[in-house]
């Protein structure tokens, strides 16, 4: 399926990009199957995420993934994030189609990695 | 928004002479090659001129051009069709580790059904030894198809010296048939089937700015195969069905306009391929080329660029109108990198950040001076967001 204009914009100018200095929540997550990365560094302070950053590696929809997952979470209360689905980040960037629901799963995996690592007292 | 076609080699545009020759063809001279009344010999006189005008392109006799729907029939005919009839003699196939899909496909079909096969290495510059090929002989092989020029990074092959080779075996009494695939090669390198000394090669017309439908198997006189396609007399018995006239008519035009223009287009796309490669190794940095760069297509430049994906530059660049593409084009939209870029021994990163640029004849300077913009600015902005090349922010 052609790429949705939400999702060009998400790889034209990725959300969120880069990596906090002062982040309490790290997670780099890979695909082992095709080699996609993502990393995910987050500020959680009282239960909420206050500032979350990306970097990501692969095909495009991992990319769009990530962005618009960074974007998603800052404001999010981490009970809220952890309940996250791989269709409200696919639904996030226009869609996926089903060859590409493993970007949309890798960024629920980083997602809940970071999450459950975080030094944040949960 | 402004295009900038740079997939040459995927396919080229159909050149307007060449649309020309093919148009009374779809209109009033619509006949069927095999009829016996005037519309059939109109149409059998325009197909025999094209076949002319396709063997000379390689310096073949017309009588030894089979007419297909394109370079993937060509390769099948012939690895299957000969394998089919050389199945008693043995039962080994000599090839290399950077074939055509349609060759690497056709030769694991017949692998699968009990021949053998040696895959020659290509080393860190993709390109075969003649040495390997020597060795890799046995006294079951019946059957060498190595490609003329790569598709992927455009490496010549050493199809001559295999030729040779292959010639003075036969003169020893073995029977060795060998196939070239040179659907890149045509049109950008002089062929000469007689100094190669190839049994059999494959063309395409959709490389040589003529439409996509037809290709061509040359066949060397008195090499003997199995049609894949029978229930019909066309192309003496080597391939049933009706002729597609009017691509074959366009397939004819534009081989003699390709051997006729052939140096100056290799002039003016080397040029634009090497001011495109000089400036982008000025200006992009961890960029890498993948293949020899002094034997390869004028026309053809492959390179990858470290800590990011292909797919993702390729997106990035289509958006700004540019046309390019990641291994072969045929593998896009497949999760494997690219098997030629790894047979370079190029690690996972490389084979998976590798693209390929292929300049056409009518591409301008111009439009490479806002590629190069387009590409700093894609390559730049992929990185930025690339966990392998980490930078550290600090938000409020």
């Amino acid at each position: 399926m052609p790429y949705s204009e939400v999702f060009k914009d998400h790889l034209r100018n990725p959300r969120n990009a880069g990596e906090l200095a002062d982040a309490n929540a790290l997670a780099e997550e890979t695909n082992p199957v095709c080699g996609d990365r993502l990393r995910l560094s987050l500020r959680i302070r009282d239960g909420r995420i206050e500032a979350g950053r990306f970097l990501a590696y692969g095909c495009p929809p991992t990319l769009a993934c990530g962005s618009a997952l960074a974007e998603m979470l800052e404001g999010m209360t981490t009970e809220d994030a952890m309940k996250l689905t791989r269709k409200e980040i696919a639904d996030a960037i226009g869609g996926l189609s089903t060859r590409k629901q493993h970007a949309a799963a890798l960024a629920i995996e980083t997602l809940h990695a970071a999450i459950i690592n975080s030094s944040q007292d949960k | 928004m402004r295009k900038v076609y740079l997939d040459h080699s995927a396919t080229t545009p159909v050149d307007p002479r060449v649309v020309a020759a093919m148009m009374p063809y779809l209109t009033d001279k619509f006949g069927n090659a095999s009829s016996v009344h005037s519309f059939g010999q109109e149409a059998r006189a325009a197909v025999d001129r094209a076949r002319r005008q396709v063997a000379t392109l390689i310096g073949a006799r017309a009588n030894e051009i089979v007419f297909t729907s394109g370079g993937t029939e060509a390769n099948n005919l012939a690895i299957r069709g000969v394998c089919a009839l050389g199945e008693s003699r043995g039962g080994h196939i000599v090839t290399s580790a950077i074939e055509h899909p349609s060759v690497r496909g056709a030769i694991e079909l017949l692998e699968k059904t009990g021949w053998e096969v040696t895959r020659l290495p290509v080393y860190d510059d993709g390109i075969v030894r003649l040495q390997d090929v020597r060795t890799a002989l046995r006294a079951g092989t019946v059957f060498i198809s190595v490609m003329m020029a790569n598709n992927e990074i455009g490496t010549i092959q050493p199809i001559a010296e295999i030729g040779t080779l292959v010639s003075e075996e036969r003169d020893r009494g073995r029977h060795l048939w060998f196939h070239t695939d040179a659907v890149q090669a045509a049109g950008r390198l002089p062929i000469d089937v007689a100094s190669l000394r190839c049994d059999l090669l494959s063309l395409s017309a959709h490389k040589l700015y003529a439409p996509k439908g037809a290709g061509a198997l040359y066949l060397r006189r008195g090499t003997r195969l199995a049609p894949q396609q029978v229930g019909g007399h066309q192309e003496r018995e080597r391939r049933a069905g009706t002729e597609s006239v009017p691509n074959i008519v366009a397939f004819g035009a534009a081989a003699e306009l390709a051997r006729n223009e052939m140096a100056e287009r290799n002039q003016h796309t080397r040029s634009l391929r090497d001011q495109f490669e000089n400036r982008v190794t000025a200006s992009i940095e961890n960029s890498v080329f993948n293949g020899d760069r002094e034997r390869r297509l004028p026309h053809l430049s492959n390179i990858s660029f470290r800590s990011i994906e292909g797919e993702g530059l390729l997106i990035h660049l289509d958006m700004q109108g540019v046309a390019v593409s990641t291994g072969s084009a045929c593998s896009s939209g497949t999760l494997e990198p690219s098997p030629v870029i790894r047979a370079l021994g190029r690690d996972e990163e490389l084979a998976r950040g590798a693209i390929r640029f292929s300049f056409g004849k009518d591409n301008t300077a111009e439009e490479i001076d806002y590629v190069l913009e387009v590409l700093r600015r894609a390559v730049e902005s992929l990185r930025k967001i690339s966990p392998l090349v980490r930078e550290t922010i600090t938000v409020g």
